[in-house]
């Protein structure tokens, strides 16, 4: 099926700055709102769940960075646990911060990714998939097995980790508030999918865009796809980690079945590919309606009958792959310009002159 | 040492030879055909000339370096580029960004990049269509776009694999007048085709291959009158006695 929108313009929500002003105000206005929600949303539980909103939009960006790279990652929650644990493990083990734990761990999650990805990207299509779920089940199959690891690093096997509580403690990345959290899991987001945008708007977007449409063109025309590729997936796999140790110094625990677990690879790119796949804005998107109706879904439905909330959650699934195979990403695009069709001429005219 | 030197190359395909202790050179500036029946073994040299992939013996040798064992992008930024038989447009990009992909090699940024593509697309006349998808245009702007994003790495040497297929005839005297005028501004070309019109109104000199070998290499009266080269394309009937 062909894409009708432009690949390699797929910035904000498929928009480049002078092509449709109007859907940069209209990320904006949104943005904004997130700011103040909590100003107004006093609930503990409805601020979690926009935590998990900005928490899935931030892993599903980052995964998605993969994505661009023409590749599907079924494995990335074994960088979330990677990055979990060893901001975590610093923690427990020296007392560093997990401020600071969480740029190490991001740094071990981009540099294992990396020489994990470098002679998987060779393979094509569903190969390299499979691989990433291999990677993933070895990794977490490891841990879950293993009490004491090298180094004497204590692993705790299936049990996983607690944070040891110090209350309110921002310093050591622990709040008892949900909006310090909330703030937090905002800016992530916020970052992520401002990475996402820059890269897609210079060179390596080009070339990632290039390499995915056709891989002999773009290196006869000098481009080095191992290269790129391979930066994509260190980019994503050290955010993913970052997000990781988000995860740790929220739920306060750590382990392999959850944080590991394929349920989460799958999870974080069902987010993305629903969304809005190799699309800046989609994982975005694809969290804003996934995760509060799963969370809400599980609230309200999963005491009743079993398994009707997983049920109503896969049936949105199915209702998205049937009549929005582009994600949902594309009708809202296609809104955005018709709206953009209303605004006077002279803005959008002006604005185009100047590129 | 010239621009361009083959140097006793060898290719085979399993068993099969497809280039044998092939030599020719190419000098800066020239525009050098080269053509041959169908399995000559054109489109290996080719492919070995532009690193998609290596000979089994033998040095391909650009402004002095040995090449063989480069990856194409390696080459590409040497300043050798290339274009498809069968194009290859980015389909979900419009010309613009297609031609961009070409600019990033030279221009460090995304605003370079899209300066010098709209240089190319001022010198191909390919201005109006700088918005249109990669997969709404027709073959003939097809090949312009192959050509203008080859043309965007700012190569030296220019390979162009049967540019002229799938063109009508108007098309291609537009073409040929747009490479002498690319050769013009100091790009090196050499070019496959079986266009034989083409290839006698473009090209300086003219190689004819046959069955992985040199058959003649001069200037296209001679390569006309050649009784090996008529040999070849037509069978010995046609030979002149």
């Amino acid at each position: 099926m062909v894409n009708h929108r432009s690949d390699l313009t797929k910035k904000v929500g498929g928009f480049t700055k002078p092509r449709a002003p109007l859907g940069l105000w209209m990320v904006g206005a949104v943005f904004f709102l997130f700011l103040i929600i909590p100003f107004f949303v006093r609930s503990p539980y409805s601020l979690h769940i926009f935590i998990m909103v900005f928490y899935f939009a931030f892993l599903g960006t980052a995964w998605n960075l993969v994505s661009m790279a023409g590749q599907l990652s079924l494995g990335h929650a074994a960088l979330l646990g990677i990055g979990g644990y060893t901001s975590t493990l610093l923690f427990m083990e020296w007392g560093l911060t997990p401020w600071l734990g969480m740029l190490v761990g991001a740094c071990v999650g981009g540099i294992i990714g990396g020489i994990i990805a470098y002679p998987a990207f060779r393979l094509r299509g569903p190969y390299f998939a499979l691989t990433s779920i291999a990677f993933a089940e070895i990794l977490r199959l490891y841990v879950e097995n293993t009490e004491i690891g090298p180094f004497g690093i204590p692993l705790k096997a299936a049990m996983g980790l607690l944070v040891p509580l110090r209350g309110h403690a921002p310093a050591v990345f622990q709040f008892e508030n949900k909006e310090a959290y909330y703030y937090i899991a905002l800016l992530m987001m916020f970052v992520a999918v401002t990475i996402c945008y820059l890269i897609c708007r210079s060179r390596m977007g080009f070339y990632l865009a290039a390499i995915r449409s056709d891989q002999d063109a773009g290196e006869a025309l000098g481009i080095n796809s191992t290269k790129y590729k391979l930066m994509a997936m260190v980019i994503s796999s050290a955010l993913t980690a970052l997000g990781g140790s988000f995860y740790a110094q929220y739920f306060f625990i750590i382990n392999p079945d959850r944080a590991m677990g394929l349920a989460m690879s799958i999870e974080i790119a069902t987010v993305g590919v629903m969304g809005g796949w190799q699309t800046v804005l989609g994982p975005t998107i694809g969290s804003i309606l996934l995760t509060p109706t799963s969370e809400l879904m599980r609230a309200y439905l999963g005491g009743a009958t079993a398994g009707l909330d997983l049920m109503i959650y896969g049936l949105l699934i199915i209702i998205v792959v049937l009549f929005l195979p582009n994600g949902i990403n594309d009708p809202l695009m296609r809104l955005v310009r018709r709206l953009e069709a209303h605004v006077p001429k002279t803005k959008i005219r002006a604005e185009k002159d100047t590129e | 040492m010239a621009f361009l030197e083959v140097e006793n190359v060898k290719k085979n395909f399993g068993g099969l030879v497809a280039v044998h202790d092939f030599d020719m050179t190419v000098e800066k500036g020239e525009i050098v055909g080269l053509i041959g029946p169908n399995g000559a073994g054109k489109t290996t040299l080719f492919n070995m000339i532009a690193c998609f992939y290596p000979p089994d013996s033998g040095r391909v040798v650009f402004q002095g370096r040995d090449i063989v064992g480069m990856k194409p992008y390696q080459v590409c930024s040497l300043g050798i580029a290339r274009t498809f038989q069968v194009t290859k447009p980015f389909l979900n990009s419009t010309v613009l960004e297609n031609i961009m992909v070409g600019g990033f090699l030279r221009g460090s940024n995304a605003r370079e990049a899209r300066r010098i593509a709209m240089e190319i697309l001022e010198l191909l006349n390919f201005s109006d269509k700088k918005d249109a998808m990669g997969h709404e245009i027709t073959t003939a702007d097809q090949k312009r776009l192959e050509l203008a994003r080859s043309l965007a790495t700012k190569p030296s040497l220019l390979l162009l694999d049967e540019v002229m297929a799938g063109l009508n005839p108007a098309e291609k005297v537009l073409l040929v007048d747009l490479l002498r005028r690319i050769n013009s501004q100091g790009i090196t070309l050499l070019t496959v085709e079986h266009d034989m019109r083409a290839v006698m109104s473009l090209c300086e000199r003219i190689i004819v291959m046959n069955r992985g070998g040199k058959l003649v290499d001069g200037p296209p009266q001679r390569v006309a009158n050649d009784q090996q080269a008529i040999a070849a394309y037509l069978g010995e009937e046609y030979v002149a006695t």
